[in-house]
């Protein structure tokens, strides 16, 4: 019944307004942009995703079910899922960009209530990217 | 979608002058974990009994395994696990005996998953039940309901009494049950975040009757918070203009609840889509801003 300990991969909220599978779909699809993934990467099953997180297996059989309509997962027999071996290293910038637009959008709502002008926000996030190098 | 093990269709019950359930229609696939969240009071109890045929329906009609709840032959009746929330333990006897007793009367019983569950809940076997703790009795109680692998496993607030590292564990090992593809589970709960890692369905009750019964993944995809911020202060008959502009851009958004303050409002919408945004930013002439509500903030917008 015990599985190994395993560093968790992903980071998962259930009582999120974000449904699972939700979370997991970005989060694969930026791990992947990233390059963080790599081709070839398996991933955990779906019962030790769940088990790990004591969530429902069905909304992480649908985020992978999902990644793998999208090409980015592929599924092998009788072995774990893979990152797909057909993607490049990395996406490119626009679509990189992409992946981040919702939580840009978010950020630049919370900055105009706060009167932030793009000027002072960009500094600001150089300045926290430069510190998490 | 498999076929449903459960089917309640209409369903009603009254008692003397009290309506206690009123249309309620609902089905539960094979397969599927449906959580149950209602307030106290609100029907989750009787529509369970009713369900399982402990109480006759005084309207419409309600089926398990296709066969009618409360005329069900006793070989349906050996596939339901049952475990009340006001458990029917005897006092004087031990779980062991317990155990003993319901696996003769049920015929058979699995073993390994009951002596697995024992150790893993810490249970102990061989002292009179009435020495046992609140959690425990809930633990042997859930363990006899288990214990001869039913198809349709159905827990009235199975965690109330547990603390955290139980009801930890005790969420694990019913996603272990519910891993078997043939099983389905029902369990009602007042911990609303049980029920998002545990459930793949909701339905949530109120007042006996049922006003959402479907996915959670949807359920919590549909369910947005609006926050709009207009150019100018809006008027006071805004939430009429707003409710007409927001149901026009999607036809069946329903408006949970509306508050307007100067030129900001803030507004609950169920059936919620995506693509009504753009629109509605433009009919407006606002930003609007969506927040997603995790489950126990939608419940309790479902009753504001």
């Amino acid at each position: 019944m015990e599985s190994p300990p395993t560093v968790r991969l992903f980071t998962l909220h259930p009582t999120s307004g974000v449904p699972i599978y939700r979370q997991l779909v970005d989060q694969v699809r930026r791990l992947v942009a990233s390059g963080q993934l790599a081709p070839g990467t398996e991933l955990p099953s779906v019962r030790e995703v769940a088990s790990e997180y004591t969530v429902n297996p069905t909304t992480i059989s649908k985020a992978y079910s999902l990644l793998e309509g999208e090409g980015l997962l592929q599924r092998n027999r009788g072995k774990p899922m893979t990152i797909a071996s057909s993607r490049q290293k990395s996406g490119s910038l626009p679509q990189r960009l992409r992946q981040i637009e919702p939580q840009v959008e978010a950020l630049v709502l919370a900055a105009r209530q706060l009167d932030l002008d793009s000027a002072e926000l960009c500094h600001f996030i150089g300045k926290k990217m430069g510190d998490a190098s | 979608m498999s076929e449903p093990v459960v089917i309640a269709q209409n369903l009603g019950k009254a008692i003397g002058r009290d309506t206690i359930l009123r249309d309620v229609t609902v089905a539960a696939a094979r397969g599927s974990v449906v959580g149950i969240i209602g307030k106290n009071g609100a029907g989750k109890t009787t529509l369970m009994d009713v369900l399982l045929g402990f109480s006759p329906a005084t309207s419409g009609s309600s089926q398990l395994f296709g066969h009618d709840s409360f005329t069900l032959p006793g070989q349906i009746r050996g596939r339901i696990g049952f475990a009340p929330q006001q458990d029917e333990l005897v006092n004087m006897l031990t779980g062991r005996q317990h155990v003993e007793l319901t696996a003769a009367l049920l015929g058979r019983w699995n073993r390994a998953l009951a002596s697995r569950l024992q150790g893993a809940w810490g249970l102990p076997m061989d002292r009179p039940v009435q020495k046992l703790s609140g959690g425990e009795r809930q633990k042997l109680s859930t363990l006899l309901a288990l214990g001869h692998d039913p198809e349709l496993l159905v827990l009235d607030e199975p965690v109330a009494a547990l603390d955290p590292i139980s009801r930890r564990q005790f969420l694990q090992e019913l996603l272990d049950i519910a891993a078997n593809p043939q099983r389905t589970v029902l369990f009602s709960t007042h911990i609303v975040s049980d029920l998002e890692r545990v459930a793949d369905q909701i339905w949530i009750i109120r007042g006996g009757t049922i006003v959402w019964a479907g996915p959670l993944d949807h359920l919590k995809e549909s369910v947005a918070r609006l926050h709009i911020t207009a150019r100018q202060p809006l008027p006071a008959t805004l939430p009429t203009t707003l409710r007409a502009t927001l149901s026009a851009a999607v036809p069946r958004l329903e408006v949970l609840s509306m508050r307007v303050a100067g030129s900001r409002a803030t507004a609950v919408v169920a059936h919620w889509d995506e693509a009504a945004l753009a629109p509605l930013r433009e009919a407006l002439e606002a930003d609007i801003e969506v927040e997603s509500l995790g489950l126990e903030d939608i419940f309790i917008e479902f009753h504001s």
